[in-house]
């Protein structure tokens, strides 16, 4: 009886000194790290997988900045110093595979079984409205790097929602302002009519709505009004039906892989209009002017950054450095470039607001201007809604496989080439 | 009337390419009731064996197509041998799970591998090549993919409806045991049959790299529409198969010009749920 009474006492020794060994000693450890969590929400498979892949990578960038000293690095909050010196940055990433429902799910998994201090993405418009809803009724601050449609930032209750991209409203209006300042400048440009070619979703449907108010506004006539189905097998019945409207001018929203079967489809069909223009992605990625090669030339679109702006940007080149290690070796797009300045404006309202109540950092953003050196502007300001009233963007044209500044004249490094050159005439 | 007779030839031309995927499914579908889940990333595979050979050896999809073909029978016979099999004799939905956990297998090893990058392989030999025929444009890739798939398919129904490999195929699908006991080895036809399915659709992932980019899902819309085009031609029918996915190319083309591009996959969707309500079995099923 004392034998067995003796064993006992020994495998409760065990048991209190296991248990101390995995619950308590992490416990105390996690403490003194004092640990930051950010949920991400991209696309990482699907169809626009590439762009959400670039994206987690630019997030992680931000956070390895933001974890680490950095002296060369000229960002604010690169050299590690302040309140936020005694936390670290840790990311859960999750999939939202481009579907709503699935961003929705992840991010109410990641506030509730994760318990993420903020949430970052989540790319998709589609993606980004669910999932934002979410974190807005949980009181916690989702940041938004890329996501266009404007209609995010319409819904004035939102109080925790913040984007640093520019909007499909803001470039839509770039666009006619584009067709407007050809007309005058070229010689016989006269373009009149547009056509409208989407991907049918959140982002895509709603940049063709604010193309059509632009349009509307600038006295352009909308001839095509053409939406798709993303990942399609084709894309012949879609070009078909623009070519056979030939409208003068053509805006573009489309992502990825479903761009180059636009431009592909474009070429077999023999047909291209005298300008194009494309919202964000798609154009603006940098693996189009690799793969589709000369094709890909003379196509334009709105950018907030490719490398032909490092120049101009003198900040984002030891970022991007890191960035690359994560990408094959891939530079920044657009896209990407802005889950990098999300988080480290994020860092920065922390910092400011000494404080992790959700609340007052939000207040915080609201209430400062804060320099971001790798915006366009070199500062982010968030107006009610939660958008970024300082994002701006450059009209390019690719031009030899280059992304080359066109518009606004001020920012230009070269001329329009006008109309687009024809197929055969390449 | 130009518009509508190129549409027409849009149509057909990608009802052959759907025919062409969809001819292995048939045969797997057909003879061992099996619904494999990885067709589409058999086509994906396919495009990235065939982007590779001309990425970095230079050999045009023309000749690397049969490599593609190839590379899918061994995959196709080992799917057999190593999970299939297995699932031989249980429940219908085990088949089903495990090539759906294939499928989430090969295309994540591919994201894993070779990014969600998109690639296209430029410089082929039929390129963006066209030619005018009339007012008619005419697509040479395509073409010769259509060309492609009716000798495929030509010569996979002379494979099963006139040798003796055939009939021992036929005589498994409709009776195993009777098959076995007159001496046919079922698990060799099982074998070559996922093999030979794996192959055909080999093929059509190899020759669509000259005109279609590579990335990990590209499979996925391919594998539905070759779902549908066997569900609708009738299960195990080849004939069927063709013809559906001819129909299913052509309503597509011309949902989605004269009614609206959106509406295109409405379209085939709603001819798919129409053929299965007025004829269950599909339009050659027996």
């Amino acid at each position: 009886m004392v034998h067995c009474k003796s064993r006992m006492t020994i495998c409760l020794l065990i048991a209190v000194a296991v248990t101390l060994m995995l619950g308590v000693a992490p416990a105390t450890t996690l403490a003194q790290e004092k640990v930051i969590k950010i949920g991400t929400i991209f696309p990482l498979t699907g169809p626009v997988a590439l762009a959400g892949q670039r994206c987690k990578a630019a997030v992680e960038t931000a956070v390895e900045i933001l974890n680490n000293k950095h002296p060369n690095i000229k960002v604010p909050l690169a050299d590690k110093k302040g309140w936020l010196a005694g936390y670290k940055f840790v990311l859960v990433h999750t999939d939202s595979q481009g579907k709503p429902d699935v961003g929705k799910a992840e991010a109410e998994r990641l506030i509730n079984q994760e318990g993420v201090w903020a949430l970052i993405g989540a790319y998709n418009s589609s993606v980004s409205m669910p999932a934002s809803m979410v974190a807005e009724r949980a009181k916690k601050i989702f940041m938004c790097g890329a996501s266009s449609s404007a209609a995010l930032t319409q819904r004035p209750d939102m109080k925790y929602f913040f984007r640093t991209a520019s909007t499909d409203e803001v470039e839509s209006h770039e666009f006619v302002e584009v067709l407007k300042w050809l007309n005058k400048t070229q010689k016989n440009a006269n373009v009149k009519t547009l056509g409208l070619i989407y991907e049918n979703s959140v982002f895509g449907k709603h940049a063709a709505e604010e193309a059509k108010k632009a349009a509307a506004a600038g006295g352009f006539t909308v001839v095509a009004d053409v939406p798709f189905t993303p990942g399609a097998t084709n894309l012949d019945s879609e070009v078909q039906t623009v070519k056979s409207k030939n409208p003068d001018a053509l805006f573009g929203a489309v992502l990825g892989a479903d761009y180059a079967l636009m431009v592909k489809t474009m070429k077999k069909m023999n047909w291209i209009p005298k300008v194009s223009l494309n919202y964000c992605s798609g154009y603006q990625d940098p693996v189009i002017a690799k793969q589709l090669g000369p094709d890909a030339d003379f196509f334009m679109g709105s950018t907030g950054y490719s490398p032909e702006f490092a120049g101009m940007m003198p900040a984002v080149a030891e970022v991007e450095k890191i960035f690359k290690t994560k990408t094959n070796n891939v530079p920044y797009d657009s896209d990407s470039i802005q889950e990098t300045i999300a988080m480290l404006v994020l860092a920065q309202a922390i910092e400011k607001a000494k404080s992790l109540d959700p609340e007052v950092v939000a207040k915080t953003l609201y209430a400062n201007t804060w320099p971001s050196p790798l915006s366009l502007s070199g500062k982010v300001a968030f107006a009610p809604g939660g958008q970024n009233k300082l994002a701006l963007s450059i009209v390019t044209q690719l031009q030899g496989g280059k992304y080359k500044r066109i518009f606004p004249t001020e920012k230009a490094d070269t001329k329009p080439i006008f109309p687009m050159k024809a197929w055969d005439k390449r | 009337m130009d518009t509508l007779l190129q549409v027409l030839l849009d149509g057909i031309l990608n009802g052959m390419l759907y025919a062409l995927v969809a001819v292995g499914l048939c045969l797997i579908w057909g003879v061992m009731d099996v619904i494999n889940f990885a067709h589409g990333e058999y086509v994906m595979i396919a495009m990235y064996v065939t982007y590779w050979l001309g990425f970095l050896a230079n050999v045009d999809p023309l000749i690397s197509m049969f490599a593609g073909g190839l590379f899918i029978f061994i995959l196709g016979a080992l799917t057999y041998r190593l999970i299939i099999k297995y699932t031989i004799g249980k429940p219908p939905l085990s088949a089903l799970l495990a090539t759906f956990g294939l499928a989430m297998l090969l295309k994540n090893l591919c994201l894993n591998q070779f990014t969600p990058n998109f690639r296209i392989l430029s410089d082929t030999w039929l390129g963006d090549k066209t030619f005018q025929l009339g007012a008619l444009i005419v697509p040479l890739p395509q073409l010769v993919t259509a060309i492609v798939a009716l000798v495929v398919v030509g010569l996979t129904y002379y494979m099963v409806r006139s040798t003796r490999f055939g009939w021992a195929v036929q005589a498994t699908a409709m009776d195993k045991e009777a098959a076995e006991l007159m001496g046919i080895n079922t698990e060799r036809i099982y074998l070559l049959v996922f093999g030979i399915g794996g192959a055909t659709v080999g093929l059509a992932g190899g020759i669509m790299p000259t005109y279609l980019a590579v990335h990990p899902e590209v499979g996925t819309m391919f594998s539905l529409i070759a779902f549908i085009c066997v569900a609708m031609g009738g299960f195990g029918s080849i004939p069927g198969a063709l013809v559906a996915a001819i129909l299913i190319g052509v309503v597509e083309a011309l949902g989605g010009y004269y009614i609206a591009p959106v509406f295109k996959y409405v379209a085939v969707f709603g001819l798919y749920l129409a053929v299965v309500f007025l004829r269950p079995k599909g339009i050659f099923g027996w």
